[in-house]
């Protein structure tokens, strides 16, 4: 045949023309949110640790001077960081479904891109590979710096959050950024499925909250839980994750807890009496448990978004005359 | 290098419940500028997209340059009835984002004098340029990559006159410079006639006329006598009464009689009579007898009391 095409398109100059704007925000969110992140890490968590060794010295009774503001700071900036950082998968996904393929289907610019040489499953794969390893590298930078900004507070800063609250737990670890990779493929399926930017950029920040709705009930039975035991009289303690609270009888089996209260009213003794009760069980997952935890429920967001790639190409070769079409 | 630049057989596309397109054979030769016409939502645009593998067909098979559209994809180019491009990007970045896409087949210069002739600033953003500007750019990018057979919908739909020559000019001269096979699409016979040697007519989603504009013409017979008289065996496509005055086109079977005078028509009336009697049978050139043929042009009504639809137009 004639002018056998041997070089093969440059994807990369192509795909940063065209979305440059994105590369431009997403740049821009990273330099702001992991400055504020340093920023968290160094003098606000220096500030906020000395508020506390000033409040820690106080004498009861009497005033207490101490830098309650510090205090105040640390805590607002870190919750703000920390859902900054949760909003990445929303945005990721919103962008996607509206500019990286709903618009260019509904314009005609993908099949622009079609018919200047690019098969469709290639343009999705670039579509996909190239914003995946921006987003990936963008999402894992921030999570370290969060991780590492929590745990320099852990030990010095009294009001630091536990590693099992929601936002810490999810913000903390590679969680996050399976989710927003997952973001990026349920914004391009989306698209693919839609063909319209506004109704695909709706539809994927819906599947992401979807997602994320259905692993929030999934978590804790994603690995197995630690159980303790507690006595009728101190009450139940649960030092983690909580998944499951309840009454120990004395053949060892598990019931509800009554909700009845303590035992030092009679009416109470009365009751845990009649149901054998010995003691409290608390099913709960200890801060060992973090990194199975994280990393199950990274592997099955990474599944999910898996499975919606190979739905995006299945859908884009049955609906082009690409090759290997289903028919 | 294979002598067919576009082949359909039995072709066929549906979108949900509707058929944009229909049990479509037809072929085209290489090196042929080829009108696609009929009336908008004919299925014109549909065809053109099957041709340039942007769409899968339900049936059927199309041939691009004598193989499927997705191998063909880097010797055909193809423009949409939209003129889509990226619109945040400039003039000069669309040129370039074509020489990024089509390494090796990318003639810059080529794409920049045919964008240079509308008076372009290569520095324009294209959400910027009016129609017609847009049009010479999206040529451009078909053009630059050197296509062997370049589709294009609706090209000069959103031109001024003026435009539109000079750009009739530009393909004109691909087409004899480079023997380009172009198929162009519109629903203006008009606009077409005198730049195209072949014509693909299409009505209500199926081929109603398909051959060499001189072959089709020949085949045909503009002839009027009076109104009594009987048209015997040839194919009636359209025919009308005026007082005891009878006019009709038809596909002559054989000598006429005597009592008719007849004359040529022009590519206008046979296209419009075609569109105007969607039960006149169609005329595609067979390429291999086949029986699949015989049942597409729905012999019926008044239109033709033979079954000789399917006739050998060319040699």
């Amino acid at each position: 045949m004639t002018a056998p095409t041997v070089a093969a398109p440059r994807l990369l100059p192509w795909l940063l023309r065209v979305h440059r704007p994105a590369l431009y925000v997403w740049t821009g969110l990273l330099v702001l949110l992991g400055g504020t992140l340093l920023w968290l890490w160094g003098p606000l968590t220096d500030a906020a640790a000395e508020a506390w060794r000033q409040y820690n010295a106080c004498a009861t009774g009497g005033v207490c001077r101490y830098d309650q503001d510090a205090i105040l700071r640390y805590k607002d900036v870190y919750l703000y960081a920390s859902f900054a950082v949760l909003a990445v998968p929303f945005l990721v996904a919103a962008w996607a479904g509206g500019a990286l393929t709903g618009r260019e289907l509904e314009h005609g610019t993908a099949q622009l891109a079609w018919s200047q040489g690019i098969s469709p499953a290639r343009w999705l794969t670039a579509k996909l590979a190239v914003p995946a390893a921006l987003v990936g590298a963008g999402t894992g930078l921030l999570v370290l710096l969060h991780h590492l900004t929590w745990s320099a507070g852990r030990s010095r800063v009294d009001n630091t959050k536990s590693w099992f609250s929601t936002e810490t737990f999810y913000a903390n670890g590679p969680l996050v950024v399976a989710l927003a990779l997952a973001g990026l493929a349920a914004g391009a399926l989306a698209g693919l499925l839609l063909r319209r930017s506004l109704a695909a950029l709706g539809a994927a920040a819906v599947a992401v909250a979807a997602l994320w709705t259905a692993l929030r009930f999934a978590l804790p039975h994603l690995w197995p839980t630690a159980t303790g035991v507690s006595g009728l009289d101190g009450g139940p303690g649960y030092p983690g994750l909580l998944v499951d609270q309840g009454l120990v009888t004395a053949t060892g089996a598990h019931i509800d807890n009554p909700g009845c209260g303590s035992t030092a009213t009679a009416e109470c003794r009365e009751l845990f009496d009649r149901l054998d009760a010995v003691g409290y069980y608390t099913d709960y997952h200890p801060a060992s448990h973090y990194w199975p935890l994280q990393l199950t429920a990274t592997g099955a967001v990474l599944a999910a978004a898996a499975l919606m790639t190979l739905i995006a190409f299945r859908l884009l070769r049955r609906r082009t005359a690409d090759k290997g079409a289903a028919r | 290098m294979t002598d067919t630049a576009l082949e359909a057989a039995a072709l066929g596309k549906r979108f949900r419940r509707r058929w944009a397109l229909r049990d479509c054979t037809f072929r085209l030769p290489a090196g042929r500028v080829c009108a696609v016409v009929g009336p908008n939502g004919a299925g014109k645009s549909t065809l053109l997209a099957l041709a340039a593998g942007l769409l899968a067909p339900e049936d059927g098979t199309v041939t691009v340059l004598g193989t499927d559209p997705a191998s063909a994809r880097a010797r055909v180019g193809y423009v949409a009835q939209d003129k889509p491009l990226y619109p945040q990007l400039t003039v000069a970045e669309t040129l370039r984002t074509g020489a990024d896409l089509n390494p090796g087949r990318w003639d810059a210069a080529a794409a920049e004098r045919i964008a240079a002739g509308g008076d372009l600033d290569p520095k324009a953003r294209v959400r910027s340029l009016s129609g017609g500007q847009r049009t010479r750019v999206a040529l451009a990018l078909a053009l630059a990559k050197r296509p062997e057979l370049l589709l294009l919908d609706e090209p000069m739909a959103d031109l001024d006159p003026l435009a539109r020559h000079e750009l009739m000019g530009v393909l004109m001269v691909q087409a004899a410079q480079h023997g380009t096979t172009i198929v162009m699409s519109s629903h203006v016979v008009a606009e077409l006639e005198g730049s195209c040697d072949h014509l693909l007519l299409i009505g209500d989603g199926r081929v109603r006329l398909a051959g060499e504009i001189d072959d089709l013409l020949a085949a045909h017979t503009r002839v009027s006598g009076p109104a009594q008289g009987s048209l015997g065996d040839h194919t009636v496509v359209e025919s009308r009464t005026t007082g005891r005055q009878l006019t009709a086109l038809i596909r002559p079977t054989g000598p006429l009689s005597d009592d008719w005078r007849a004359s040529m028509p022009t590519l206008e009336e046979l296209v419009l009579a075609h569109l105007r009697n969607p039960d006149a049978p169609a005329l595609t050139p067979t390429q291999t007898p086949s029986p699949a043929e015989s049942g597409s042009g729905a012999a019926s009504g008044s239109a033709s009391g033979s079954e000789s639809e399917s006739e050998e137009t060319r040699a």
